[in-house]
């Protein structure tokens, strides 16, 4: 066995010298990678607490893979069902229980992320005990029944809020096509008709569960040479067969889109104005130069956030969405404005705002600021082995590797005040503008 | 200084990691010492090897300090402290300042603790500390600011606490309703009409009568440099001597039967609180027994629950199921306990997450079934005990789950304000359970809970639609059953006839019904 086992460890390799650190780069660990012959991958960084571990499998599917029709919200929905056992142990919340374990999901466009955080002591049972669900799932058409009352208490939770009711609607008018058009809650009516949905369940876990779909991340206090084995041992004899799902890209928008929706409730007005904006990207400097723009135009110490907000009272709230996805997905602002008679003023203070970057140059001493609060940003995330593992996530997800986020850094030092005008440019346009005001119904 | 000394901690990490991968400790239990000068108001966790300092400060008042007609001033007034100027910097110049270094202070006010928190990097210690002393010890109290910062917390009242999370409204109700005619019964942020009366003068004064040297207690953890904690508390030192009154502990009403608020909204869903007063408090001798059946009872957003499992994992009604013997706020937003709301009463409380209607003219009865379905496990737990084999498993759960409790050094610098509020000697309470844990017997844990929980008299908070329907519903107490989608065990069946049937003690006088936009108002 044991020769199987290094036969399946095709490429084992420091990634990082294991007991220095390249002063010039921004993940504070070392770290190994364990890459299988089947396409699975674990990326192994000790850090955090003595005695305790952070075990993070990532999916690289998420709501973005939900292309069928009626089938919004699957990829959350499926989330839940992973905790529901296998024929080999199939009592996974008793198990994890014994072990005193934290540990939960989440699901998002982009990915589904499995977590526990445990004591060292139990690394090889949770290695043979994630490997097994992700390989073995296995559960009955009550229980996915059951499940999906869960999923419908889920929703309601948040369903009358207004940031959800701004978010269903403002996805669906800056997306046509691609299925970034859909929250990744989903639906009502899907929701209400998952019950049905077990034959579909059982092809999505068939299709994206697969070992060149996942990468695992384990950081904290264990034995990396040990880990490397258990990993090879569990996970060697997943079989690939990852179906990449046909999502259909979003076509380029050619003019701006504008709606005004009712809130059924009290609100003030909320003015949401978003941008088409590239996918993530680690070599692509006007990608990243986008998002130290979006820190410096709408940022919390951006000139329209002091004028607006500080100076003048207008807004109660301004905040920047400056993150990119795996496809190309939203960015923009988000505005609360205190009286109902200004929302036209500070729509065209904030349009402005977005043509006034495409013209002049940031100042290089901001730019510098930015990029330190950017580091910094990162780096104060770090704190456990859970935030570390977390902290692995973009680059993953995006890329499917985490070295990824050293070439992210680097492209990052390299943005110039000319790389941010152009940003602007390309990015902040008014034909790739879709601006939502939700306001009070009467 | 009281020393919760987690130095040997670090000291194993660094021999585990490489000089550039140093964290903090994760609080294992470890032995702790006290050392250097006694002073209760400096608390001190040093992490030498952390690339993190991170402070708290505990202002000795709260919401239960606000005077009447003006609730919500202690919340308004750390608000300003935060999200203002200083007598330095103007609110802008401060944002511009925290900017480069990614860090930030914040600050909440619960109902006898206001606790200002702050984490920065090392690389920037000495910029921030500046900054985070000076809102505290020279606020600027702007008329800008306040304008601002009232505005805000007016739209938050007025609109998004009745419009956004009625499961969160449903627990401010619950304590509001408990704690009638004391001064933990309004909430923190204070009730529409009584922030509308806050003026500037209000929050200086608050600040001026509260805001004094022995009132306050210094914590800092992490890798700071030496005396620097010494340092802080000297900084503190130049506040005005004094400490504010210690309000005398509330003692809530145990009620006579079940009072129930309902209110009307339009809606779907239903949330539902519900509780009681109990007299045990964190140091107490029950306190770690009704922890352990807590935790198998209802332990916060963890499938482990008892309540989870019945309600959500069987019958699949809502999203899960959890009761408390502390309090709770914004337990939507976090999977760890709350730090930081210590208080000298509280109640045991069930949180039943939003009920959904499946069906036209459901909501009503799947409301009040799995209100019953709560009551009911509570009943049996009561009126039985745990098992010895409950007991075991919880044990063997609690004792690495609580391991994460202190997993920041913000976190334990948290818990051991806490302890000071309490009266814990070193080494705390977390580094405590362990050993409580393992002394735990059945027997105990039963004495316990026969001691202090029942199920007859309690409070019931129902956001829901139609309100008159629900009242004349639970007056004809009339069973409440349920219907699946799919088959279920006969077994399962045969309990729900039971807790579709469980007797509610309600009369008409005992259920009020309060429409959405009166909630809070005054």
């Amino acid at each position: 066995m044991k020769a199987l086992f290094a036969a399946a460890l095709l490429v084992v390799g420091a990634a990082a010298p294991a007991t220095t650190q390249d002063s010039a780069s921004i993940f504070p660990f070392p770290y190994e990678v364990v890459q299988l012959e089947n396409g699975f991958r674990a990326y192994l960084i000790r850090a955090g607490a003595p005695g305790q571990i952070a075990y993070v499998s990532i999916v690289r599917t998420g709501s973005r893979d939900e292309v069928e029709a009626g089938k919004s919200g699957f990829a959350h929905f499926f989330e839940h069902m992973m905790f529901r056992g296998t024929e080999k142990y199939p009592q996974y919340d008793q198990i994890t229980t014994q072990m005193g374990a934290a540990r939960n999901a989440s699901t998002s466009n982009d990915q589904t992320m499995y977590y526990l955080v445990a004591g060292s002591e139990y690394l090889e049972q949770i290695i043979d005990l994630e490997s097994d669900r992700f390989q073995n799932l296995k559960y009955t058409d009550p229980d996915f029944r059951t499940e999906a009352g869960a999923i419908l208490g889920e929703y309601q939770q948040g369903a009358r809020e207004p940031g959800r009711f701004l978010s269903e609607k403002l996805l669906e008018t800056a997306y046509l096509q691609h299925t970034y058009r859909h929250t990744v809650i989903g639906y009502e009516a899907d929701v209400r008709a998952m019950p049905e949905g077990y034959e579909y369940s059982r092809s999505f876990y068939d299709r994206f569960y697969r070992p060149e779909n996942v990468v695992l991340v384990l950081a904290g206090d264990f034995d990396v040479p040990g880990a490397k084995q258990l990993i090879a041992k569990y996970y060697a004899g997943w079989r690939p067969g990852y179906v990449p799902p046909a999502i259909t890209p979003e076509p380029p928008q050619t003019a701006p889109r504008e709606q005004t929706i009712e809130y059924p409730g009290r609100t003030l007005p909320v003015l949401s104005i978003n941008y088409k904006a590239p996918a993530w990207s680690v070599d692509d400097t006007l990608s990243v130069a986008l998002t130290v723009l979006g820190d410096i135009a709408f940022g919390s110490n951006s000139e329209i956030y002091r004028k607006l907000v500080l100076r003048e009272g207008r807004l109660q709230s301004l905040g920047a969405r400056f993150g990119l996805g795996r496809d190309p997905a939203l960015v923009g602002v988000q505005a609360t404005i205190a009286r109902p008679d200004d929302v036209e003023a500070v729509k065209q203070e904030l349009y402005g705002t977005a043509q006034q970057f495409q013209t002049t140059l940031v100042d290089p001493a901001l730019l510098a600021r930015t990029r330190s609060a950017i580091k910094y940003g990162f780096l104060m995330r770090l704190e456990t082995a859970q935030d570390v593992a977390f902290s692995a996530t973009q680059p993953i997800v995006s890329t499917g590797r985490l070295e990824a986020l050293e070439q992210y850094y680097r492209t990052l030092q390299a943005v110039t005040p000319e790389h941010v005008r152009a940003a602007a440019r390309k990015y902040l346009g008014e034909s790739g503008r879709t601006t939502i005001l939700m306001v009070q119904e009467d | 200084m009281r020393a919760h000394n987690l130095l040997l901690g670090a000291l194993a990490l660094a021999a585990l990691l490489s000089p550039a991968a140093t964290l903090a400790s994760g609080g294992q239990p470890l032995p702790a010492t006290s050392g250097g000068t006694a002073d209760e108001r400096l608390i001190t966790i040093p992490e030498p090897q952390s690339p993190f300092i991170a402070f708290g400060i505990w202002v000795k008042a709260g919401s239960a300090h606000d005077p009447a007609g003006k609730e919500g001033l202690a919340a308004l007034t750390a608000a300003l402290i935060t999200s203002g100027g200083t007598e330095q910097d103007r609110y802008q110049a401060v944002l511009e300042k925290l900017y480069p270094m990614a860090a930030g202070y914040s600050g909440s006010a619960d109902k006898e603790m206001t606790v200002f928190s702050g984490r920065t990097h090392k690389d920037n210690l000495e910029a921030y500390y500046a900054l985070f002393r000076n809102a505290l010890l020279a606020p600027a109290f702007a008329s800008e600011d306040f304008e601002r910062i009232k505005a805000r917390t007016l739209n938050a009242l007025e609109r998004t606490r009745r419009y956004s999370r009625d499961e969160e409204l449903s627990k401010d109700l619950l304590f509001w309703l408990a704690y009638q005619g004391t001064p933990y019964a309004h909430p923190g942020d204070g009730y529409v009409e009584s922030v509308r009366r806050i003026t500037l003068e209000d929050v200086k004064q608050f600040y001026r009568e509260h805001y004094l040297r022995d009132g306050v207690v210094v914590a800092v953890g992490g890798g700071y440099p030496e005396g620097f904690p010494e340092r802080v508390r000297r900084d503190f030192d130049a506040l005005p001597a004094g400490s504010p009154a210690v309000i005398p502990a509330p003692r809530p009403k145990r009620p006579d039967g079940v009072k129930v608020l309902i209110v009307e909204k339009e809606t779907d869903a239903s949330a539902i609180s519900l509780g009681f007063p109990i007299g045990v408090l964190r140091g107490q001798p029950d306190f770690v027994p009704l922890l352990a059946f807590n935790s198998w009872f209802g332990e916060h957003r963890n499938s482990f629950s008892h309540l989870y499992q019945v309600i959500r994992e069987i019958r699949g009604m809502n999203y899960g199921d959890y009761s408390y013997i502390e309090a709770f706020p914004a337990g939507y937003a976090t999977q760890q306990p709350r730090v930081n709301v210590a208080r000298q009463s509280q109640l045991f409380e069930i949180w039943i997450r939003p009920i959904s209607l499946t069906e036209p003219g459901n909501l009503h009865d799947r409301t009040l079934f799995a209100t019953r379905a709560a009551l009911h496990e509570l009943k049996r737990v009561v009126d039985n005990g745990m098992s010895a084999a409950d007991v075991e498993t919880t044990r063997q759960f609690l004792r690495n789950y609580t391991v994460n409790w202190g997993n920041t050094i913000s976190r334990r610098l948290a818990y051991a304000l806490d302890d000071a509020f309490y009266g814990i000697p070193s080494p705390g309470y977390l580094q405590s359970l362990r050993p409580a844990l393992a002394q735990l017997t059945p027997e105990r844990i039963n004495t316990a809970i026969r001691a202090h929980l029942q199920y007859d008299d309690l409070y019931l908070v129902l956001i829901t639609a139609d309100a008159e329907a629900m009242k004349q519903k639970l007056i004809r107490g009339e069973p409440t059953g349920i219907t699946y989608a799919g088959e279920r065990p006969a077994a399962v069946l045969a309990e729900d006839r039971q807790i579709a049937a469980y007797p509610l003690k309600v009369t008409a006088e005992d259920i009020t019904i309060l429409p959405i936009d009166q909630v809070f108002e005054k």
